[in-house]
């Protein structure tokens, strides 16, 4: 059974008396453990699907399937629900709360859910471990390069173990080498901890780490790429870039 | 729940501890005012309640002449009294008014405005064993009075004479009709019960000592009425006191001791309701300042509440999260709060002895108005965080999202206007139409506050706009092109432009509203105090004063007119029939207008022609309050009751007089004689020839007289600058909470500009990069500081003039006093310079802060 499954969703905004069709008819499933890539140029409606998926916003029509229950009926107060345990985010701007430690940080959904934080020692030693940030526990958001706040932000999507870790543009606001270091995070904690996990990008180098890529344009899927599990990075980028190559000349 | 408030919200204030405190100000300052208000009444109200009762001790009735000249009555009488049955005891009292041979007293300058006369000592006549079963005194040395004594003897309270230097075995030497005499000090008595009478300057001495030194033969001034039944109901002493009065018949009065006590009682409530008013809009300003702190709070975390609504926190817990900040506000606030209005009570309660010429004792801090100021503060600021809580639950996670800078725009500024119209007409047509009685009116009249300013709040977003468009081209002028820039900056967060607004036109229509009172109160008593202290010289006496004394300081050199004055109690029949106490101004009017005049209140048509009536014979002028109050006008009659029964005087004429709270009616030396059998003068107001000196002729006057008629003499000039001072302390207090809101106007002022400069960092820092110079800068946000001013002025100062009305009729209803609503020009010029000048001054950090944004940074900010 899939974690997750869209049905010909549809997003409608209205601008100002005309209508903008975002989303015209999405359907894809995905499998836990599986890391997707989702790509396409600016405006293609990658986030307005990532918002759909994660219940940050309903669609027109449709639905999604997330942990057996369907999102687009959920009221917002069950919306919540499912978010705080079942979805994880991260945004290209981190958004982490200036005032609390990155630790704190990490913590957050947890306390939220009025849980205690003491019981999540070992999740928090697991995490740091896998983000890195040891040594930097107990420091605040200023205090952290960009790199590291976004892997704080990491963290603190996986701390509750997420059916789902949503991630829109995680490199866009990072130089190639920091971003680079995230994606392959993102790769470990699909492969170590069997996070399944959904990126947007249209950065074709970070759309690589993912084991399947779906290509969005004006609203819609156009193509699908997956990855052959045996298949190199470089092998993967290059059939990437040339599928983009395809697509451009339509 | 208890760690997530720790983590978000003890956070969250200790980041923005600086706005938290401010907010906290607000609030305390309205708990503060409150709590201070609540005690000093009770404490005034208690003094002057147990001062009457344990000054009237047992008795709860006194019989007292009726009649209106001398004021005692025969002895004859006790007897009928003691036997009338239900009559326990009646004790007889000689009451006067002295002083010590060697202590000329004080001016005694007594404006009647505020509280019953004081000053000079107070001296009972007494039948020791009698008195002694009526009222409990304290002996702290000696003995009490001996029922036959061999020499004159009096007891003293103690304080007065320690402060008097005199110990017990002196002789006392008090100033009598017949000279001076010499008594023995045999005892001091504490200075409670009995012994607060006159603020303590109190003595008793035997009745038949008294009787002889004052000339009183077989009088009395008073008998108190012990009952049998200690503590009869409220209709067994009505029916008592009938039946004593029939006894007793027409020529003379049963009265109960307190009811002395409702007149100062009723003097207090004309302060209260305008400091009760004041602490209102203080309160209001603190939850103003508070909702205006927590608004701007929440759209600072605007994407931190969208990045927690992402990550799984439900609207409730936003909202609790928010609601847990505003509780610790509130709970810190109001305690605080409740500790600056112990210390701010000392203070009123100083004023008020001073204003009341009346101790007051210790003030108690009754827990019940404690825990109410705790629990209204609390709520006032719980409600003021309401609306910004509300609006931090609808935050969506998409606002996490969205880059900064850009902040909702709500319904309330799409559709507040229509509110805010229907709450500004719904207001201004409840004052104008006035379709209520007066006291309803005042009620409704703090509601009226919350209407004017919430709906004058509203309507601040849809005319930013247009404000804006007039002043672009001033602000461009006076700041340069940066100037029209900040301008413009206006319009780009309507809510926080309303925020700032509101805070300076709350500020500012405070001080139009006390700057409009006092200088209306004070313009009125001006120039009735002009009147009634006319003249150069003032003289009063503490023994009465012989009419023939007036003729003496005629012949005196250099006098040009000398004018008697008598005031007096006169009872009268109001229109309903009741039957009240009032006094009697009688003034030689041939005298009075060369040396004086009276102040003929509105539309007299001839000042002449009502000197001319008064004149003649059963006429009299009444104060403007009295017309005010009782609705009478010229023509109508006055029912007053003369020596020989109730007689109508006919009213020819209103004039300004606020004596004795303006419950006075004046009328000629010839009618005072002829109706109420007095010959003595109270006071004399005396003019000087032109061309001489006023001192001089003073000492001349006092130098001749001085000493052989117990005079004291003192120039108008010092005595009017005292009554002007006394005056200026009642409403200095008005004056401080005005400051007070125009501070926290002024705070408002920095908070919201601060904001807008962090929000803006960016754009700061990419005009700073294409070459806009620092001091464009700092101009730019001056310019948008002083659009603001110029908005918040003009609205406060429409709202202030409506604020004031309501406060005017508030005080008309409580007092009688009419007074007309003046607001000099130079007033409003004021108000709209200083709106400008705080906008100003206010402004100057957050325009440092944004002057020093540093480019590379701002540029890189996200
Ligand atoms: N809140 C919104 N209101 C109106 N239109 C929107 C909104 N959000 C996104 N859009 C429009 O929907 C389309 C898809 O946007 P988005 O999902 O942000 O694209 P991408 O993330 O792929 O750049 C764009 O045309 C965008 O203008
Ligand atoms: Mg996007």
């Amino acid at each position: 059974m899939p974690v997750l499954e869209a049905k010909d969703l549809r997003k409608e905004y209205k601008l100002g008396g005309h209508r903008v069709n975002a989303l015209e008819g999405i359907n894809f499933q995905v499998e836990k453990g599986e890391f997707v890539a989702i790509m396409g140029p600016s405006g293609s409606g990658k986030s307005t699907l990532l918002h759909l998926l994660g219940g940050l916003d309903s669609p027109s029509s449709g639905g999604i399937t997330l942990a057996g229950q369907n999102l687009a009926r959920l009221s917002e107060h069950k919306a919540t629900l499912v978010r705080r345990h079942n979805v994880g985010f991260v945004f290209q701007f981190f958004n982490l709360l200036p005032t609390l430690s990155a630790e704190e940080n990490i913590l957050l959904p947890v306390i939220i859910d009025g849980k205690d934080p003491r019981k999540y020692k070992e999740r928090l030693a697991r995490l740091l471990e896998l983000v890195g940030l040891q040594d930097r526990r107990h420091h605040k958001p200023d205090q952290l390069s960009g790199g590291e706040q976004q892997r704080v932000a990491i963290a603190r999507a996986l701390v509750t173990e997420p059916a789902i870790l949503l991630a829109d543009e995680p490199t866009g606001n990072l130089d190639t080498k920091t971003g680079t270091a995230i994606m392959e995070l993102l790769r470990r904690s699909c492969d170590e901890l069997q996070q399944t996990v959904i990126a947007v990008t249209h950065d074709a180098r970070a759309a690589a780490y993912a084991d399947r890529v779906i290509f969005l344009r004006d609203g819609s899927i156009v193509h699908e790429r997956t990855a052959d599990s045996e298949e190199a990075f470089g092998p993967r980028l290059r059939g990437i870039l040339e599928t983009m190559e395809q697509l451009e000349a339509v | 729940m208890m760690r997530l408030t720790r983590m978000l919200t003890f956070r969250s204030i200790r980041a923005r501890f600086p706005r938290f405190a401010l907010s906290a100000f607000g609030i305390i300052l309205g708990v503060a005012g409150l709590l201070a208000i609540r005690a000093t009444n009770t404490a005034a109200l208690n003094s002057i309640v147990t001062l009457f009762e344990s000054t009237s001790g047992r008795a709860k009735l006194t019989l007292v002449t009726a009649e209106a000249d001398q004021g005692s009555f025969s002895e004859e009488i006790l007897q009928r009294v003691q036997t009338t049955p239900g009559v326990a005891l009646a004790n007889p009292l000689v009451i006067v008014r002295t002083d010590l041979a060697d202590d000329r007293p004080a001016a005694g300058l007594n404006l009647g405005l505020f509280g019953t006369d004081a000053g000079g000592l107070a001296l009972h006549g007494v039948v020791p064993s009698l008195e002694t079963q009526t009222r409990a005194y304290t002996l702290t040395a000696g003995r009490f009075l001996e029922e036959k004594p061999k020499e004159y003897e009096i007891v003293l309270v103690e304080e007065y004479a320690r402060d008097k230097e005199l110990s017990l075995g002196d002789w006392v030497e008090i100033l009598t009709p017949n000279g001076v005499r010499r008594l023995k000090l045999v005892g001091l008595i504490a200075r409670e019960g009995p012994g607060q009478t006159n603020n303590g300057s109190f003595g008793v001495m035997p009745l038949d000592t008294a009787q002889e030194l004052f000339n009183r033969a077989r009088n009395l001034d008073q008998i108190d009425i012990v009952l049998v039944n200690p503590n009869p109901d409220t209709a067994e002493l009505a029916s008592l006191r009938a039946n004593l009065q029939d006894e007793v018949g027409a020529k003379y009065s049963v009265v109960y001791p307190s009811g002395q006590g409702e007149r100062m009682t009723q003097m207090l409530q004309n302060y209260q309701i305008g400091l009760n008013f004041m602490s209102g809009i203080a309160l209001f300003v603190g939850a103003f300042l508070i909702y205006n702190a927590f608004a701007m709070t929440i759209v600072e975390r605007t994407r931190e509440f969208g990045m927690l609504r992402t990550i799984g926190m439900t609207q409730r817990q936003v909202v609790a999260q928010v609601f847990v900040e505003a509780g610790i506000l509130g709970i810190f606030g109001s305690a605080a709060g409740v500790g600056l209005g112990v210390l701010l009570a000392r203070g009123l309660t100083r004023l008020m002895e001073v204003i009341m010429n009346q101790g007051l004792g210790s003030v108690d801090f009754a827990s019940p108005d404690i825990l109410f100021s705790l629990i209204l503060g609390l709520g006032v600021t719980l409600l003021a965080a309401g609306l910004p809580a509300w609006q931090a639950g609808r935050i969506s996670p998409m606002e996490a999202l969205r880059v900064r800078g850009k902040s909702r725009e709500g319904w309330l500024i799409r559709y507040g206007w229509t509110l805010g119209a229907l709450l500004l007409i719904g207001s201004v047509v409840l004052l104008v139409i006035n379709p209520f009685p007066y006291d309803v009116q005042f009620r409704l009249g703090s509601l009226t506050v919350f209407g004017l300013f919430t709906g004058a709040t509203l309507l601040i977003p849809v005319t930013v706009g247009v404000w804006e468009r007039v002043t672009r081209p001033i602000m461009g002028w006076l700041y340069g092109a940066s100037g029209s820039l900040g301008s413009r900056n206006v319009q780009r967060s309507r809510v926080r432009t309303t925020l700032t607004v509101a805070a300076l036109m709350v500020g500012v229509a405070m001080v139009i509203m006390v700057r409009g009172m006092t200088e209306s109160f004070a313009s009125d008593l001006r120039v009735w105090m002009k009147a009634y202290l006319g003249g150069d010289i003032y003289v009063t006496s503490s023994v009465r004063m012989r009419s023939d004394i007036g003729r003496r300081i005629q012949e005196v050199e250099g006098v040009y007119a000398v004018a008697p004055i008598r005031y007096f109690d006169v009872k009268w029949q109001t229109p309903t029939g009741e039957t009240e106490s009032l006094n009697f101004m009688a003034v030689d009017v041939a005298a009075y207008t060369r040396v004086t005049n009276f102040v003929f209140s509105g539309q007299q048509v001839n000042c002449q022609f009502a000197l001319q009536r008064i004149q003649q014979e059963g006429t009299v002028f009444i104060s403007n309050v009295l017309a005010e109050k009782y609705d009478l006008g010229i023509g109508d009659a006055l029912r007053l009751r003369t020596a020989s029964g109730y007689r109508d005087f006919e009213i020819v004429g209103i004039v300004v007089d606020f004596y004795n709270q303006g419950m006075v009616v004046e009328g000629d030396w010839e009618t005072m004689r002829r109706y109420f059998h007095i010959k003595d003068a109270s006071t004399f107001l005396v003019k000087v020839q032109e061309g001489r000196s006023a001192p001089q002729v003073q000492n001349e006057i006092d130098m001749l007289y001085g000493e052989r008629y117990h005079l004291t003499l003192e120039s108008n000039e010092s005595v009017r600058g005292r009554a002007l001072n006394l005056m200026d302390q009642a409403f200095r207090m008005f004056d401080v909470m005005a400051l007070i809101s125009i501070v926290v106007g002024s705070l408002g002022v920095v908070n919201t500009l601060t904001m807008s400069v962090i929000e803006r960092t960016r754009e700061i820092g990419m005009l700073r990069a294409i070459g806009t110079t620092r001091g464009q800068i700092v101009r730019m946000v001056l310019a948008e500081a002083a659009l603001m001013g110029a908005i918040g002025g003009i609205l406060g100062l429409g709202t202030g003039v409506v604020l004031a009305r309501i406060l005017f009729i508030g005080m008309t209803t409580m007092s009688g006093y009419q007074l007309t609503f003046t607001l000099p020009p130079e007033g409003v010029a004021f108000s709209l310079v200083m709106a400008l000048v705080v906008s100003q001054i206010a402004a100057i950090p957050p325009a440092i802060r944004a002057a020093r944004t540093r480019i590379l940074e701002a540029v890189q900010y996200e």
